[in-house]
């Protein structure tokens, strides 16, 4: 037995019991802000379904003078996108087939839903015309490959024209509302569909072509943002 | 199933061995060696300085030999010029009217043929040392290597080397691994899991030497090939911590690459080779079933780390020019990070390499503490973090390439 051999194998030991220990700690408090994430999110939730049925219920109470409450359906709209963003970084984070991120996003899809129904509301009493954009695609693999171009293009357009207001939904995702969406809208199984000012196109192809589909209008009044929106 | 997760048994892996490194640096025997007071005993020295066109350097090298505190009767410096074409001999000449210096010129045959010329003519000595005629001691460097040798089963010890006045910052981050590799050397010596006595200064027991045999050609790699020889005979390799030497250290990439290619294709040749027997034997203890296993995962892991990482960007780089293609720069390139906690990059795997990089930054300052070497280790330890990565996979490929398809390269 060579020399020192005895405190060799203790600190072997001792070590592999040390390094368990760091991982198991690390992978906890990973684990931990990920829940943290996650309450963040469901308590955001929770507010953003409280002041949507306030503005529906305002809606209601008001419904001869709705127009001056456009300000406060704007912000929510800018709130809703807002929790959007953080649901795709926790998405890519744990992966769309974690049960938490499901069911948040089944919340986020209803809320989406209710804020789209609201602002058709307000664009008819107040006589507005905002331009709106729903967009479906598909996580499984395959099926829609230029859903990350047509993903990206529709964030710069939305920073760069804040009037347009983008709603994206998760055409697998099982909710009712949402089917019974995607059956108004008469949407196909064919990814990624867009629904621009209720005229429906499906595919991507270039910025250029996809810019087409929207109407002038959006172009030619809206004021160029460069402001960050996380 | 994402990419990182090949690299967590690496990481795994790295972060055991430091972890074990640190145990074994607070452990009583290492603080022992610390501890240790460099000693009074004067047993009679040769130290061989091997040749080969050192012109510009052998003057430095000689200079601080003879400023070693150390008996001038009891320290003979043997200066062998293995067949250098440039005026090395003329300043090896110079040396000869000093008593104790002993200048041998000699055809090239390569350094290991050197430094046995100089010991066959060591036979007065009970230790012979070694060192490159590109490195500097400091006066107490004999004295403190020669406490090292109290036990009788200690056949070598190895310094505490670092950089000889580092400039540029290639050679302050080679400055920093060698600190690092002084706080590794000196744990290692408490468990005996040396693996190497580097040419600069280590120190031999002759009666070993005698036994066992001189030095080999060993795929240029003779400090490694003695060091496993003397383990396999049973024999301890000790360290001294504050036993300083300064080395010179390649100044380009390129120069660094070839260097450390012939290191690691040296290792991996002698321990595939004449060692294999050692690799996984609980016999030779902790060098036999931790230290050359890691060897090679560290080699086979820095190649494979480097593949995926470059695979990762690539593919990345792919993606992002595939989604971002048709919109405009200003739109792509407008910074997008957030100070919100909620969008923090904070994952198990920049987590772990957090603590590895925490671990490894305190093996550095505890290797420059123990050796009290004064350096500045700033930007050292900011290129040795951020900018090995780049490199060391360039010589780990060409090691591995070196060795399947045998290819031979020249020292320099």
């Amino acid at each position: 037995m060579l020399k020192n051999t005895p405190l060799a194998l203790k600190n072997a030991l001792l070590a592999l019991a040390i390094t368990a220990l760091i991982i198991g700690t690390v992978v906890y408090a990973i684990n931990y802000l990920d829940r943290q994430r996650l309450s963040e999110l469901t308590a955001i939730q929770s507010q953003l379904a409280t002041d949507t049925l306030s503005l529906e219920t305002q809606f209601s109470l008001l419904e001869n003078a709705p127009c001056e409450d456009i300000a406060s359906g704007n912000e929510l709209s800018q709130e809703v996108s807002t929790l959007g963003d953080r649901l795709s970084s926790t998405e890519a984070r744990l992966g769309s087939k974690n049960a938490q991120v499901i069911e948040l996003k089944k919340q986020y899809t209803l809320l989406q839903i209710r804020d789209y129904l609201l602002t058709k509301r307000l664009a008819t009493t107040c006589h507005i015309t905002p331009t709106v954009a729903l967009y479906f695609y598909s996580n499984v693999p395959g099926t829609c490959t230029d859903c990350d171009r047509a993903g990206y293009a529709l964030s710069y357009l939305r920073q760069t024209y804040p009037s347009l207001r983008v709603y994206s939904f998760d055409y697998d995702l099982d909710l009712g509302a949402l089917r019974t969406l995607e059956a108004v809208e008469k949407v196909q199984q064919n990814f990624p569909a867009f629904v621009i000012n209720g005229k429906r196109s499906y595919g991507f192809s270039t910025l250029e072509e996809f810019e087409k589909e929207f109407p002038k209008a959006l172009f030619a009044t809206s004021t160029a943002s460069t402001t960050t929106k996380k | 199933m994402h990419l990182e997760v090949l690299a967590y048994p690496f990481i795994f892996l790295g972060l055991y061995f430091e972890v074990f490194m640190l145990l074994t640096f607070l452990s009583a025997p290492a603080r022992a060696r610390r501890n240790r007071p460099a000693t009074d005993a004067t047993p009679k020295v040769a130290i061989i300085v091997p040749c080969w066109n050192e012109e510009s350097t052998i003057g430095g090298t000689v200079e601080s030999l003879l400023n070693l505190e150390y008996p001038k009767d009891r320290l003979r410096i043997i200066l062998v010029n293995d067949g250098s074409t440039d005026s090395t001999q003329q300043v090896m000449d110079g040396y000869v009217s000093n008593p104790q210096i002993t200048v041998l010129h000699k055809e090239n045959g390569g350094k290991h043929t050197a430094i046995n010329a100089g010991i066959d003519i060591a036979d007065d000595c009970e230790f012979v040392g070694c060192l490159d005629a590109d490195s500097f001691v400091a006066p107490d460097a004999l004295r403190e290597m020669m406490a090292a040798f109290a036990d009788p089963h200690v056949s070598a010890s190895t310094p505490a080397m670092s950089v000889f006045q580092p400039k540029s910052l290639l050679e302050r981050m080679q400055n920093a691994e060698y600190i690092f590799g002084i706080a590794l050397r000196h744990a290692l010596s408490a468990v005996n899991g040396i693996y190497v006595t580097p040419g600069p200064f280590s120190l031999y027991r002759k009666s070993v030497i005698d036994e066992i045999g001189g030095f080999r050609h060993a795929h240029q790699a003779e400090d490694m090939e003695m060091a496993l020889r003397m383990q396999r005979a049973g024999y301890e390799i000790e360290n001294a911590p504050r036993a300083r030497v300064f080395t010179k250290v390649p100044k380009s990439v390129p120069r660094l690459i070839k260097q450390r290619t012939r290191w690691t294709t040296g290792f991996l040749r002698n321990v595939l080779t004449d060692y294999r027997d050692l690799v996984g034997n609980p016999k030779y203890g902790v060098l036999g079933i931790m230290i050359l296993p890691l060897g090679f995962v560290a080699v086979i892991g820095g190649m494979a780390l480097f593949f995926l990482a470059l695979g990762q960007v690539a593919s990345d780089v792919f993606h992002t020019f595939t989604v971002t293609s048709g919109v405009p720069l200003a739109y792509i390139l407008m910074p997008r990070f957030s100070l919100e906690w909620f969008y923090s990059p904070i994952s198990f795997i920049t987590v772990i390499s957090f603590v590895v990089l925490v671990l490894s930054t305190s093996f550095v300052l505890i290797g420059r503490s123990v050796s009290k070497t004064d350096t500045d280790l700033t930007m050292g330890l900011v290129g040795y973090t951020f900018l090995y990565a780049f490199i060391a996979p360039f010589w780990v490929i060409r090691s591995l390439f070196d060795v399947i398809t045998g290819t031979r390269r020249a020292w320099r």
